[in-house]
């Protein structure tokens, strides 16, 4: 049995078409940015909202708009970010399956912000099956006149191109999604330049996570004022919780930032099944540190888990109970860095790798007493020191598995 | 000339100025200062993948790259700090993890970026006990070279030199993370002429060339800088010969030739025929002089010039002009041809002096000219006229001939040569070839090739280039610089040159 909680999202699966999108207010906000208002005030209305990135990083969208220069020719490009790779999460796929128009009428909306064009949505290999609809919107939108040219009878024009991943983490990395989408193999790029300044096919672009994007819409028509009394002050609106793991009820809880842990897991996901205790919890998507039992006040705003040293990332909350040996845990995020590093520089490549043999070979009951250092020396030589994030969003968890529960793995070290 | 314009920073406390939009790393190499580094090639941009060039940059939270940060005016670079020491050991210790302790028999030993830097900045045991991958390491990927995927340290270096300089695109990286490796294209092989700079830029001995695999240790290479005589361009090159042992008879001197860094000519790069100009020096050479009426035992060289001075000092001087002809070559070094001048134009007063050059090719847009000598310019600017002689008119009135370089046949149909000049009485060629016995010379002297010579070249673009001896001729083997002072030596001529025998 899985658990749901929207503020934003329709209720029901059929409510996704157009119609029914127009129905409750949909295009609106798009519809007053494109006629009445100028660019920059959409920008400084984001920024005025506090709309911090929802895929991981948690940039301020407002700011990330304000860096693309206004002053250079050429085209600048939108990528709407649908590689949700981060384990745990799942809450894009909501947005793309039930409601594919508010992430459309944010793309227009940021668009028109920017003064863009073009826009991409890369949207993950294995998303290929229920991406039919966000197509099938587009052609909505298309034909009734919401993208393409002349939108809402003015002079401004946005054309969507849907285009596919082939499954590799990395990808949700912004400038490796970029060189996918340049049909290149997908790693990251060296920054600086920014993608703001220089993205896809060299012109300034904008990469923003869909449930950023789907946020928009609703910030214009409201307002800012509005986004900014939902959740926390440097952290506003609300998000969408995926909460997976040792819960009763499994599912997508979408509640103001700032919500505490425990209240999302206790009392939306019904907290975990009879007999099981809570060990750990991963609040942001597997690249989040864990937290133990005891850091569940936590609330979950970027500000609140940056004290207790992890982060909000992509609010992928998965719960472990205590029945689960955290080596199993550790062997699987190992695992899935080594699997996903793309192998361009050098700490994550082999780094990754390292870690996940000396885990398997513990696993396999042929741990040496050394080795845990080893782990936590390895995620050292990654953290910080690798070309993009996926560097850190390996070594921290790992890190944080092995310095928070070093007496249970001591104990299956030595078995 | 615009002024270059500096910007002012210090490193590890000294104060360094540095061409503004360079990188750290390069303003720290002006000042003396080596942070190592993998990745990075001058001559493209910074990749950033190695990570073994980040230092710490006052103000900024994290280590940075070196390579891909831009000096600016007042930036405070810490290369030597303690945090910059565990980086540099971190990333050793994970390339070393996967790489095979193959050095005894690597020829990148004694040359290889992660030795020495693992003799440098690492010097730490081991820790790695886990399975290491199991790669291909004998992969032909085209043109004789050598890919061991073991060794791979995944640089990029091939990678992006067949992209960004010669444009062929060979080489790509397949899979990822640690299973990740270099590889051609379906079995598209790496093909092109300008292949053999793969081995350069190689940091490690991922790509080995079969020509010098298991061949010698890097370390008793003597590494001499030269020009390259194959075209005009004149690239510099590195002449690299052996010195640490003694040679058996046949045995290479000259192991390799690789590309010498000159950003007004080559840059970092040479084709792949200069790269094959080692075999000039070792294989077909003439050692010792040949006479066609030999009457036993070998002559030394200056015996055979000395006989040639007696020959010519035979002919009276007013018949000189018409009786004594001389052919030079491109090839020969403004010094030479200087001294050629004034024995045979000037003191001898010779009419007939002709030019015979190897035949040209064809350019390549890139660096190789369709001029396949490298001293065209030098040989206009001693005043010689660069053309071939008319044989039948030359077999006519000539009792002695003198030949330079060993082109004169090939500038004529085959087989004609000889029979044409079988009338002249006198023939004397200084080749550093191996030539037949065809009746085109009556001596053959062997004289030094370019490399085993110093002097200077004047280039495609008239750049001149002097360089000096980069490696020994073979024993009793003149330069021709050598050969004509001791022919005006031998005619009584002052040269200003000190005697050479």
């Amino acid at each position: 049995m899985s658990g749901q909680a929207f503020r934003s999202l329709p209720p029901n699966d059929a409510s996704w078409h157009l119609e029914a999108y127009l129905a409750r207010g949909g295009y609106e906000a798009a519809r007053r940015a494109v006629t009445s208002m100028a660019p920059a005030d959409v920008v400084a209305e984001i920024r005025k909202a506090g709309l911090r990135g929802r895929g991981g990083a948690g940039f301020p969208a407002g700011l990330k708009w304000s860096f693309v220069p206004q002053d250079r020719p050429g085209p600048r490009y939108l990528c709407a970010n649908a590689d949700e790779g981060e384990p745990g999460t799942f809450k894009d796929r909501a947005i793309l399956v039930r409601d594919p128009h508010r992430l459309l009428e944010g793309m227009i909306i940021a668009a028109f912000a920017v003064g863009i064009g073009t826009a991409v949505v890369y949207v993950r290999g294995e998303y290929e099956r229920i991406a039919g609809r966000l197509c099938d919107a587009v052609a909505e939108a298309q034909a009734a006149g919401f993208l393409g040219r002349g939108i809402c009878g003015t002079a401004f024009g946005l054309d969507v191109i849907v285009h596919f991943g082939a499954g590799a983490y990395i990808c949700g990395e912004e400038t490796a999604l970029l060189e996918s989408v340049e049909g290149r193999r997908g790693q990251p790029r060296l920054k600086p330049p920014f993608p703001a300044v220089v993205g896809l096919f060299g012109a300034p672009t904008v990469i923003n996570n869909v449930e950023t994007l789907a946020s928009v819409p609703e910030i214009i028509g409201r307002g800012a004022d509005w986004f900014t009394r939902l959740g926390q002050p440097k952290d506003c609106g609300t998000r969408l919780f995926s909460v997976s793991g040792a819960v009763r009820r499994p599912g997508l809880y979408e509640l103001p930032t700032g919500t505490p842990l425990r209240t999302i897991i206790e009392e939306h996901a019904g907290g975990p099944p009879d007999g099981v205790g809570i060990k750990a919890v991963i609040p942001g998507g597997l690249s989040a540190p864990l937290l133990r039992a005891d850091e569940l006040e936590t609330p979950m705003d970027f500000d609140s888990l940056a004290k207790v040293c992890s982060m909000i990332g992509s609010a992928g909350i998965i719960v472990i109970g205590d029945r689960t040996p955290i080596l199993d845990v550790l062997a699987v995020t190992a695992r899935f860095y080594a699997h996903e590093s793309c192998g361009q520089c050098t700490p994550c490549r082999i780094g990754t790798s390292w870690i996940h043999k000396t885990v398997t070979r513990i696993a396999a009951g042929r741990g040496r007493s050394s080795d845990l250092d080893l782990i936590l020396e390895l995620a050292g030589g990654m953290k910080g020191r690798t070309l993009c994030p996926m560097g850190d969003a390996a070594a921290l968890p790992l890190y944080a598995m092995v310095a928070k529960f070093r007496d249970e793995l001591e104990r299956a070290v030595g078995r | 000339m615009s002024e270059v314009k500096t910007v002012a920073l210090t490193i590890d406390g000294r104060s360094v100025r540095a061409v503004e939009g360079t990188n750290v790393l390069r303003a720290a190499a002006a000042a003396g200062i080596d942070i190592p580094h993998f990745c990075y090639h001058p001559a493209f941009e910074a990749e950033g993948s190695c990570r073994m060039c980040l230092v710490e940059i006052e103000g900024l939270p994290k280590l940075e790259l070196a390579c891909a940060t831009v000096v600016r005016e007042g930036l405070i670079v810490r290369t030597a700090t303690d945090l910059v020491r565990d980086a540099r050991r971190a990333v050793l210790a994970f390339l070393l993890a996967e790489h095979p302790l193959d050095c005894p028999i690597c020829d990148q030993a004694g040359e290889c970026k992660l030795q020495d830097y693992y003799d440098a900045h690492g010097r730490f045991p081991g820790r790695f006990v886990e399975p290491r991958e199991k790669r291909d390491k004998l992969i032909a990927i085209g043109r004789g070279l050598i890919l061991d995927r073991e060794r791979c340290i995944l640089c990029t270096r091939c990678v992006r030199y067949l992209r960004r300089i010669t444009g062929t695109g060979e080489l790509g990286v397949f899979e990822r993370g640690v299973r990740a490796e270099i590889g051609t294209y379906e079995d598209a092989r790496v093909d092109n002429d300008y292949s053999g700079n793969l081995v350069d830029i190689c940091p490690v001995g991922a790509i080995t060339d079969t020509d010098f695999r298991f061949k010698t240790r890097t370390w008793f290479l003597e590494r001499r800088p030269s020009v390259c005589p194959h075209c005009a361009r004149g690239c510099a090159v590195i002449v690299e010969s052996v010195t640490g042992y003694p040679l058996g008879p046949g045995e290479r001197r000259v192991f390799r030739i690789r590309a010498g860094e000159n950003p007004a000519v080559n840059g970092h790069w040479i084709c792949d025929l200069g790269r094959a100009g080692r075999r000039d020096i070792d294989e077909g050479r003439l050692t010792a002089v040949t006479a066609r009426a030999a009457t036993g035992g070998t002559v030394p060289w200056q015996k055979a010039v000395a006989d040639l001075a007696a020959r010519i000092r035979a002919v009276p001087g007013p018949e000189r002009p018409a009786r004594i002809a001389v052919v030079l070559n491109s090839l020969m070094t403004c010094q030479e041809l200087a001294l050629a001048r004034r024995i045979f134009t000037e003191a001898l007063g010779l009419g007939g002096v002709f030019i015979a050059d190897p035949p040209p090719g064809s350019g390549d847009g890139f660096l190789l000219t369709a001029e396949r000598v490298p001293n065209a310019r030098g040989v206009l600017e001693a005043g010689f006229a660069p053309r071939l002689p008319d044989l039948e008119a030359l077999a006519r009135s000539t009792e002695v001939l003198i030949v330079f370089g060993p082109y004169l046949a090939g500038n004529f149909p085959a087989g004609t040569a000889a029979p044409a000049l079988s009338p002249i009485a006198v023939k004397y060629l200084f080749t550093s070839r191996a030539v037949p016995d065809d009746g085109l010379a009556d001596v053959a002297v062997p004289v030094a090739v370019p490399a085993e010579r110093s002097g200077t070249y004047i280039n495609v673009d008239g750049l001149r280039q002097t360089f000096r001896q980069s490696v020994a001729p073979p024993r009793g083997v003149p330069s021709e610089r050598e050969v004509l002072v001791g022919l005006a030596h031998g005619l009584g001529l002052n040269v200003g040159e000190p005697d050479a025998g």
